[in-house]
């Protein structure tokens, strides 16, 4: 079998930009609220719907998407933790009933798109999936094609990473969200406004989601299944990187962006179903869950 | 359709999916542990039931092996349950049953892959009427939920059902005091896993297909509605709320039916469905009917006596 | 001289670096009250919790009765006959105090997947036995007017007393109790250690950590002096008094 490795690894970096644009808010709220939030799901279909609406129906352009998505969908996910999650906890909610809670949260979400797509058509949104009608332009590098969204995604996740970087080091509020996340009640102590840390936190990290969202959105399609289409990979990125290690994040969304790849090959070359490629991420985010939950975190320290 | 039939088929899927939620009650109800993967168990005994059946087994033993399979991968799930923290077992349950659905829906040799294929009933009457054949449904499927719900009262009212509790009160203590919570756990998962099986025969047959659509994690996500909102460690809240759930259900298919809504109903069930969950635990996280005591027959003496005086002859 | 019953060699417990307890030998025979003693941080808990299997000791060995059980888990070492007092009550909070008495009773019939279900006679009749004495050792601790209320009901001293309560039920061949005495009123505290001897005296034995220094050392016949992980002392009551090391554990060095 004749493999284009330059290209499994192209390949390999695009898929782990898009983990990493998607799982970063992800296991930065579990790392500060200490339960998984499976509408995070949402939170990405919601971006892609939004990006679509505003690229697609309004003809606003991309920048313009990507901009109102991480806007709405940000504000979404701060109304999610201020509405339910935190009055659930402040009432003693155990771990169980806040993951209970997020996928019912994640219910309503998922069936709300396609309800306001019928009371205001001008959305566009339903069950049927849509498409970005932006056509891409591919390029040739020797034997290795990539487009114009695949250099975006790539390039949003290199500069997300570095933004983070000095942000999560240098301001304030970067070093009040690590310090919660290591210790919230040491964090309280010295005069951190946990809560706002924590408003913040979720807002950033369901408008990166809705990023993603139009990402995915833009190569594949959009649906109110896109979020779950994506959410166990995503879970897999945040445990193999360790719970709101965002270091960890960048390796493990690479680590898995090249098991995928070099498991579609592997797959083929087998002669299994390329339908298994999804499962690859499941297998991993088991595996680390039972040999090593910390995941990767060992390598990268917190503060 | 037919109203009578109508209610009859209500019935019948009150009693499947009474067995789920007694099931999902032992092992989260009662022992703490949080099956975020229900449906993988269904889809076992379901798949079990089918593949048996078409190999000519007769269907009590299409029913008891599927069980019992089910009941192994609740042993296997069990090994890592131990060490694992509540959010790490829910992913990985959850992420079993996704694999799991992955593998019946690609492999086209096991059971038709995505377009599934057909299951024979567990009782053929040929000739009778559709309503003598629901009956006879009926009639199976309230057998077996009496077994699992007479199984349920009998652990749950004993020593062991303390044990139970004790752990998922705080397992460290429980350990302490003697009871090895592995041991427990493994044997709440494979009992509750062969009642979850169990109740996947009994569906497959009854809606006389199987595929792999049907076991989507929303079947886990129901089964959980149906014990929070009865009331977790109450085996009558079980089956209050396996039949409030359903009957929420086909009463929103119904009005879906009647009234004309500018939108999809099946969305507004759903979004009702979320909401109804979003209420029981902010408002009354301890569900309709409260946590029952464990009743045997020394505490309910201790009880009938006022706790005040007690029979010094024995 | 009776027999011993626990022998610490050379435990040491350490904590990234940080050692909890550090090269502890002890020896506790058969009968009497056993007491230990030391500041906060001396790492009386954690060798506790490395005696109850709730810990592993990095180096050094526990014998029970001349078994190693260092590794041990909390379950077997129970069913070997050692039984703790959590020093913050660890109580099952929903469910009753009769189910939490219940719930430690040791050789129970009824706790095993099948004889629960099928052995139903014989472990119903074995429970009405456990109950009563569930009730008599209620009613000296005055919790029996409470046996339908929830653990988690419950004022903290009453929480501590049920604790102790609950691991009578176990029947311990060696108790260990951290602080039983803290948080309850001094009459009933001196009461329960006044129990505690007369079971004491019916062959089981104690070992108990207390700050309630004379409440412990009226009643203990031997006491251990812990700092800093370390056994720096011990002897009867009387003698350890006159300790330079124990008025150092608890004063510091000047």
């Amino acid at each position: 079998m004749d493999v284009n490795w330059a290209q499994v690894l192209v390949n390999s970096l695009v898929t782990g930009s898009l983990y990493l644009i998607a799982s970063v808010g992800l296991t930065l709220t579990y790392g500060l609220s200490g339960f998984p939030n499976f509408a995070y799901a949402e939170y990405i279909s919601l971006g892609g719907f939004v990006g679509y609406f505003v690229a697609d129906e309004l003809g606003a352009g991309l920048p313009a998407a990507f901009i109102v998505a991480f806007l709405v969908v940000g504000v979404v996910g701060f109304l999610c933790y201020r509405g339910i999650f935190q009055p659930m906890a402040r009432r003693g909610a155990t771990i169980i009933h806040l993951m209970v809670a997020s996928i019912a949260l994640g219910l309503i979400l998922r069936h709300l798109i396609p309800v306001f797509g019928d009371f205001i058509p001008a959305l566009g949104w339903s069950w049927a999936p849509s498409y970005f009608t932006i056509t891409w332009v591919a390029f040739d590098f020797g034997p290795v094609r990539l487009t114009g969204l695949w250099l975006w995604t790539i390039f949003t996740a290199v500069a997300l990473s570095v933004v983070l970087h000095f942000l999560l080091t240098r301001t304030r509020i970067g070093k009040a969200i690590r310090a919660t996340s290591s210790n919230p009640d040491l964090a309280l102590a010295s005069g951190i406004d946990v809560e706002k840390v924590i408003w913040i936190t979720w807002f950033l990290g369901a408008g990166l989601a809705a990023v993603a969202g139009i990402f995915r959105g833009a190569e594949t399609q959009v649906w109110p299944m896109t979020g779950w289409e994506m959410i166990l990979p995503v879970f897999a990125v945040v445990m193999l990187g360790g719970i709101g290690n965002f270091y960890g994040a960048i390796a493990a969304a690479f680590i898995i962006g090249l098991a995928e790849n070099i498991g579609v090959v592997a797959l083929t070359a087998l002669g299994l179903s390329t339908s298994y490629r999804i499962g690859i991420a499941f297998l991993i985010l088991i595996i680390t869950l039972i040999v090593k939950p910390q995941g990767l975190a060992m390598f990268f320290r917190r503060s | 359709m037919d109203p009578s039939m109508y209610l009859l088929d209500l019935v019948v899927f009150i009693g499947i999916f009474g067995i789920m939620s007694l099931s999902l009650n032992l092992e989260f109800g009662f022992t703490g542990l949080a099956n975020f993967g229900k449906v993988v168990f269904f889809l076992i005994g379901a798949y079990s039931y089918a593949l048996l059946s078409q190999a000519g087994f007769p269907f009590y033993l299409c029913l008891i092996i599927g069980a019992l399979i089910a009941a192994v991968f609740g042993f296997l799930i069990s090994l890592p349950a131990l060490r694992l923290r509540t959010d790490y077992l829910a992913i990985v349950i959850l992420t079993s049953g996704e694999i799991i659905r992955l593998i019946v829906k690609t492999e086209d040799w096991i059971a038709g892959g995505d377009w599934g294929t057909s299951v024979a009933p567990a009782i053929a009457l040929p000739g009778a009427s559709a309503h003598a054949g629901i009956l006879v449904n009926i009639g199976l499927v309230y057998v077996c939920l009496f077994i699992c719900f007479t199984i349920s009262r009998l652990l749950t009212n004993s020593p062991y059902g303390r044990v139970m509790r004790a752990i998922r009160e705080d397992e460290v203590a429980a350990e302490a005091l003697g009871k090895d919570r592995a041991k427990y756990k493994a044997q709440i998962l494979m009992l509750g896993s062969a009642m979850a099986g169990l109740a996947g025969g009994l569906y497959v047959q009854y809606l006389h297909y199987v595929l792999p659509g049907m076991f989507l994690p929303i079947v886990t996500f129901t089964v959980w509605i149906m014990v929070l909102l009865g009331g977790p460690a109450n085996c009558w809240g079980a089956l209050l709320g396996a039949a409030l759930v359903e009957v929420f259900d086909r009463g929103a298919n119904l009005a879906k039916d009647l009234l004309t809504l500018p939108t999809d109903a099946s969305n507004l069930q759903y979004i009702l469905f979320g909401v109804l969950i979003l209420l029981v635990l902010l408002y009354r996280p301890q569900g309709l009917l409260k946590e029952s005591a464990v009743k045997t027959r020394a505490t309910e003496r201790v009880r009938s006596l006022g706790g005040a005086v007690r029979n010094k002859e024995d | 001289m009776a027999e011993t019953l626990l022998r610490v060699e050379n435990v040491c417990k350490h904590f990234g670096g940080i050692y909890a307890v550090d090269g502890v030998n002890m020896n506790i025979r058969e009968g009497g009250i056993w007491g230990l003693v030391g500041p906060n941080g001396s790492g009386k808990s954690t060798l506790f919790n490395t005696i109850l299997g709730l810990q592993h000791p990095n180096s050094g060995g526990i014998y029970f009765k001349g078994q190693r059980t260092n590794n041990m888990a909390p379950h077997q070492i129970y069913d070997l006959g050692v039984v703790n007092g959590f020093q913050i009550p660890r109580l099952f909070p929903s469910l009753t105090v009769l189910d939490n008495m219940l719930v430690a009773a040791r050789g129970q019939q009824g706790d095993g997947f099948f004889n629960s279900l099928f052995l139903r006679e014989k472990w119903q009749k074995q429970e009405e036995l456990l109950t009563d004495e569930a009730l008599d050792i209620l009613e000296l601790i005055e919790l029996r007017k409470h046996i339908f209320s929830t653990a988690g009901e419950l004022s903290g001293g009453q929480r501590k007393l049920l604790e102790i309560a609950r691991a009578l039920m176990a029947h311990p061949t060696l108790l260990l109790l951290d602080e039983p005495a803290a948080g309850i009123n001094p009459v009933l505290g001196k009461k329960v250690f006044q129990k505690l001897q007369d079971l004491s005296c019916s062959g089981m034995t104690f070992f108990i950590v207390e700050h309630r220094l004379e409440i412990l050392f009226e009643f203990a016949s031997w006491i251990y002096v812990m700092d800093k992980g370390k056994t720096v002392a011990e002897g009867n009551p009387e003698d350890i008094v006159k300790e330079a090391a124990f008025y150092q554990a608890y004063l510091g060095k000047e």
